[in-house]
């Protein structure tokens, strides 16, 4: 016991008492692991139809669940800023109608079915993904093919959707963490807000939303991904049946919007702009740190590295930032990493939130923890658990029909093979602490840390542990998403 | 993010049985134990997958959260992961994370449960850690008071942060008026504040004991090595001789409806909550409950979903959640407005669909979708180990019987519309009713 014998009142005695009985059961005799069992990877079975659909299909019978995905290769990366919210909307829109079906008919056939349909866009793709029991897949997966070739894209429809996503916006820009996000795409990224713009919501119209679809939304660009209770069989004929009329289109080459590379300077610094969005009466300080990276394609072997790398720095509990910022000195209730994927290029961010009086003092954690990892080689022991982390959690993702869809789904919307699946484990343990502390040189500075929260409550700790730094304070209502440098005098 | 607190959650317990329609609903195979030192062992072998998910139940939650301690319970899960007599502080992440697992724990109104999914061959070091932090823990002070800070930030992070936390912690605050279920499992910043490490000692001694927990464990084991592991870890740990407090309130009745009108610093648009208070877990009205929850506010189609936020565009977000407290419980309806919402046109709106079942009752189709909707929950609950032992784990804390687990879709599944149209007569009444307003509060003149 750590406590002294002065500090023992009745209950601590108690305490002692009770450690005393139980030394005498052995407690002090960790056991050792048994033999370990291998996680098994299943096997993906990929078909295409005529018109250039790919259908993949992963058995998995112990539940008698069905998830299946329409993943489209193409998501708000071929939208611009004026039209930001596009691939989103559109996805959305689908369950909103078709030309036999009302939004309300989808709904309630498929609730009645005791199932669900989502539909949505991320950067890199857009689907549409039902969860269902297995006796009704055939009923559920009429309706999903039906909104996905079928959408009737009304304008009352449209009209309330945009109402809907203008109150979702106001509601997120009133929240440190999305507001920081917000600006990054842009001050940061040089890309735009997924979500939309007010601007651009209140922009969009029918025609912008049939176009996305009639463009985007192709056989030949488009994965059907079964998993679950289903056999090959069932599923190629369900695909077949559902989809062999949907017609192959003449749709360029994806066009992906790449993000403008960060002019070039010889400066090495990991900080290059500090920008303080002003929220007075936050509840808690937003900080998060955040840097482009070029030339990293996602299908290559860099992106095990930066696993490894985010594991040791930011994802999961035991990483650096959630040690040295909530474990070390309680200043947060969590802090993580992550990298955005784009296919050629990535977008690195970490996040987290305190009270706004130590928003200063973890900014300068979390800048001491990315010096330490280009600086220094992570040792084997402390590198070994963060590549289990990795491989632990893959195999227990891929334990659900929709753990699995999502594996799948994430290679395909990058033109990776499903076999690489198979790779994933021992790409992982290839990773060595120099692969990680080489890409955290080669790419993790010359970023940009934003803080969103209340300014006056942190503004002189930020002077005095940041004296050399400029600070851009931009006042919350002063805001403006469109410019580049995020303020509304600088409308280009 | 790991180690939650559950006050605001909606628990989805109910679990499969028999055949609804054509699929087949396997029961769990569910092998029960009790050792002479009290304490309840549940497993279920399953070994689809290398993995095993482990959960150490204890039978303390927020209500037990001592006086001027309000938030207690839950901080005090946090220190269960500090350093025991033979562990150092966080040894149960180099046990999980580093292994390739992870662990958790989270607290609510009733209970705190613990738990970890590892490679199935670690489940012996996962028993032998659980049996040493049950009798074990020893919490220095520079880490309890870090551990402190890290509740009180979590505190910011789900009531000051988002524009409704505040919100949902005035829910608790405002409806029961005696059981101690109104201080919320998340608590009170200040009190968080004030406590000490002798509180932590004395709720470890009174909660944390063989005879005020169950272990549950499924997945890929040997069921005799399993009970050897649990007869050398935990069949050893001695008995209290001192008896377990338990609370002693009794909320009284709701009589008349109370009204608040509540403000935040930022609410970008006008809420509204209602609370109606509903009977113990037990009670054989909770099916009929749950159907009708499901009828008014489960999925696009439901009928508050379709009235206020499709047909009249009033609400952006409008759900009725049942949450289940086995010493009463609360039906909650909370909107958030849309641009045409007021705090008044969304009650006034709740306050309509309420009505039409009172007086209407609901169809045979709607009864039948709200099953349909709540089997195939069921069943998405229980695809993986993890997933049983977490319904068998609520079907201990509500029902008292881990196998209650295998009846609960029959007990959906035996409900009428007339037991629906019963219930909402019963229980949606004004008298049992809390009404809160919510809107920003007015900005001091000259601020922006």
């Amino acid at each position: 016991m750590k406590m002294r014998i002065a500090e023992c009142g009745l209950r601590m005695c108690l305490l002692l008492a009770l450690v005393v009985t139980t030394e005498s059961l052995s407690f002090a005799q960790i056991p050792e692991p048994g033999p370990a069992r291998s996680v098994n990877i299943p096997a993906v079975r990929e078909s295409k139809l005529k018109n250039g659909l790919t259908v993949a299909v992963v058995e998995k019978r112990s539940v008698p669940l069905v998830t299946v995905q329409l993943l489209v290769k193409d998501g708000a990366a071929s939208e611009g800023i004026k039209k930001a919210g596009l691939a989103d909307m559109t996805a959305s829109m689908l369950t909103k109608g078709t030309k036999t079906r009302t939004a309300e008919q989808i709904a309630e056939e498929m609730e009645f079915l005791g199932a669900s349909i989502n539909s949505g866009a991320g950067w890199n793709s857009s689907s549409v993904t039902i969860g269902v029991t297995s006796d009704k897949l055939e009923q559920a997966m009429a309706i999903m093919a039906d909104v996905v070739l079928n959408p009737a894209f009304t304008q009352a429809e449209l009209d309330l959707l945009k109402a809907q996503t203008l109150d979702g916006l106001k509601y997120n820009l009133t929240q440190p963490a999305y507001l920081a996000n917000y600006a990054a795409s842009v001050y940061t990224f040089r890309e735009h807000p997924a979500g939309g713009t007010a601007a651009s919501v209140e922009s969009m119209t029918r025609s912008d939303i049939a176009g996305f679809h009639g463009l985007r939304y192709a056989p030949q660009h488009s994965i059907l991904i079964f998993s679950g209770d289903v056999d090959v069989a069932r599923a190629n004929s369900l695909a077949a049946r559902l989809f062999d009329s949907w017609p192959r289109t003449n749709t360029p080459v994806v066009s992906r919007g790449s993000a403008t590379s960060v002019a070039a300077g010889s400066e090495r610094a990991i900080v290059r702009r500090m920008v303080v969005l002003d929220l007075p009466g936050a509840g808690q300080a937003s900080v998060n740190y955040y840097t482009a990276i070029d030339s990293v394609r996602r299908s290559g072997n860099e992106y095990y590295a930066t696993s490894v790398l985010n594991s040791l720095l930011g994802g999961g509990y035991s990483s650096r930032l959630n040690q040295e910022i909530r474990i070390k000195r309680g200043l947060s209730y969590g802090a993580g990493s992550s990298f955005g994927w784009r296919g050629q290029n990535a977008n690195f961010s970490t996040r987290t939130q305190t009270k706004n009086e130590s928003a200063a003092e973890v900014a300068e954690l979390v800048i001491a923890e990315l010096k330490r990892l280009a600086d220094t080689d992570a040792a084997e022991a402390e590198i070994n658990p963060r590549r289990l982390v990795l491989t632990g959690g893959f195999g227990r993702n891929l334990e659900t029909t929709g753990g699995l869809t999502a594996a799948l789904a994430d290679l395909y919307s990058f033109g990776i093979p499903a076999a690489e699946l198979n790779r994933y484990m021992t790409s992982v343990a290839a990773v060595g602490p120099s692969n990680v502390k080489d890409f955290a040189a080669k790419y993790l500075y010359r970023g940009d840390i934003i803080i969103v929260g209340d300014y006056a409550k942190f503004k002189d700790d930020l002077t005095k542990r940041f004296p050399n730094m400029k600070v851009e304070v931009i006042k919350i209502d002063e805001l403006n998403i469109e410019s580049p440098t995020l303020r509304k005098s600088d409308i280009p | 993010m790991k180690r939650i607190f559950a006050a605001t959650l909606v628990s989805a317990f109910l679990l499969a049985a028999s055949t609804f329609a054509q699929v087949k609903i396997t029961p769990l195979n569910i092998k029960e134990r009790s050792l002479a030192n009290g304490m309840r062992i549940v497993s279920v072998l399953d070994s689809s997958s290398p993995t095993v998910s482990i959960h150490v139940w204890y039978d303390v939650g927020g209500k037990n959260d001592p006086p001027g301690r309000s938030g207690f319970a839950h901080m005090f899960e946090h220190m269960m992961f500090k350093a025991t007599k033979n562990m150092p502080n966080e040894k149960l992440d180099r046990l999980t994370e580093d292994v390739g697992g992870f662990n958790n724990a989270s607290t609510w109104p009733d209970y705190t449960n613990y738990y970890e999914v590892v490679p199935s061959n670690h489940l012996e070091l996962l028993l032998w850690a659980e049996a040493d932090r049950m009798v074990n823990l020893n919490v220095d002070e520079a880490n309890f008071v870090s551990e402190r800070k890290v509740v009180q930030e979590e505190y910011r992070q789900s009531v000051l942060d988002p524009p409704y936390g505040r919100l949902f912690w005035y829910l608790d605050d405002l409806t029961f008026q005696k059981h101690p279920y109104r201080r919320g499992v998340i608590g009170d910043l200040d009190q968080l504040g004030a406590a000490t490490r002798a509180d932590a000692e004395k709720f470890y001694k009174d909660f944390y004991r063989p005879d005020n927990a169950v272990l549950v464990v499924v997945g890929d084991f040997d069921q005799k090595q399993f009970d050897g592991w649990v007869d050398k870890y935990f069949a050893r740990l001695p008995k209290p001789a001192s008896k377990i407090a338990r609370v002693a309130e009794v909320e009284p009745e709701w009589t008349t409806e109370r009204r608040f009108e509540k403000f935040g610093p930022i609410v970008p648009f006008p809420a509204t909550a209602i609370v109606y208070r509903a009977p113990k877990t037990t009670s054989p009205d909770i099916p009929a409950l749950r159907l009708a929850e499901s009828i008014l506010s489960g999925g696009e189609s439901s009928r508050i979903y379709q009235a206020l936020v499709r047909t009249q565009q009033i609400a952006q977000q409008a759900d009725l959640d049942l949450e289940l407290n086995s010493e009463g419980g609360r039906m909650s309806f909370v909107a958030i407005g849309a641009e045409k919402g007021t705090s008044q046109n969304l009650e006034a709106a709740l306050l309509v669909e309420l009505k039409k079942i009172q007086d209407s009752g609901v169809t045979a189709k709607e009864l039948e979708k709200a099953k349909n909707q709540l089997v195939a929950r069921a069943i998405a609950a229980l695809e993986t180990n993890d997933g049983k032992a977490t319904a068998i784990e609520r079907a201990i804390a509500y029902l008292g019987d881990p196998k209650a687990v295998n009846n609960e879709v029959s007990r959906l599944q035996a409900v009428t519309a007339a037991d629906i149209q019963r219930v909402m007569k019963k229980y949606f009444k004004e008298s049992n009713r809390v009404v809160i307003h919510y809107n920003q509060e007015k900005k001091v003149e000259g601020e922006k």
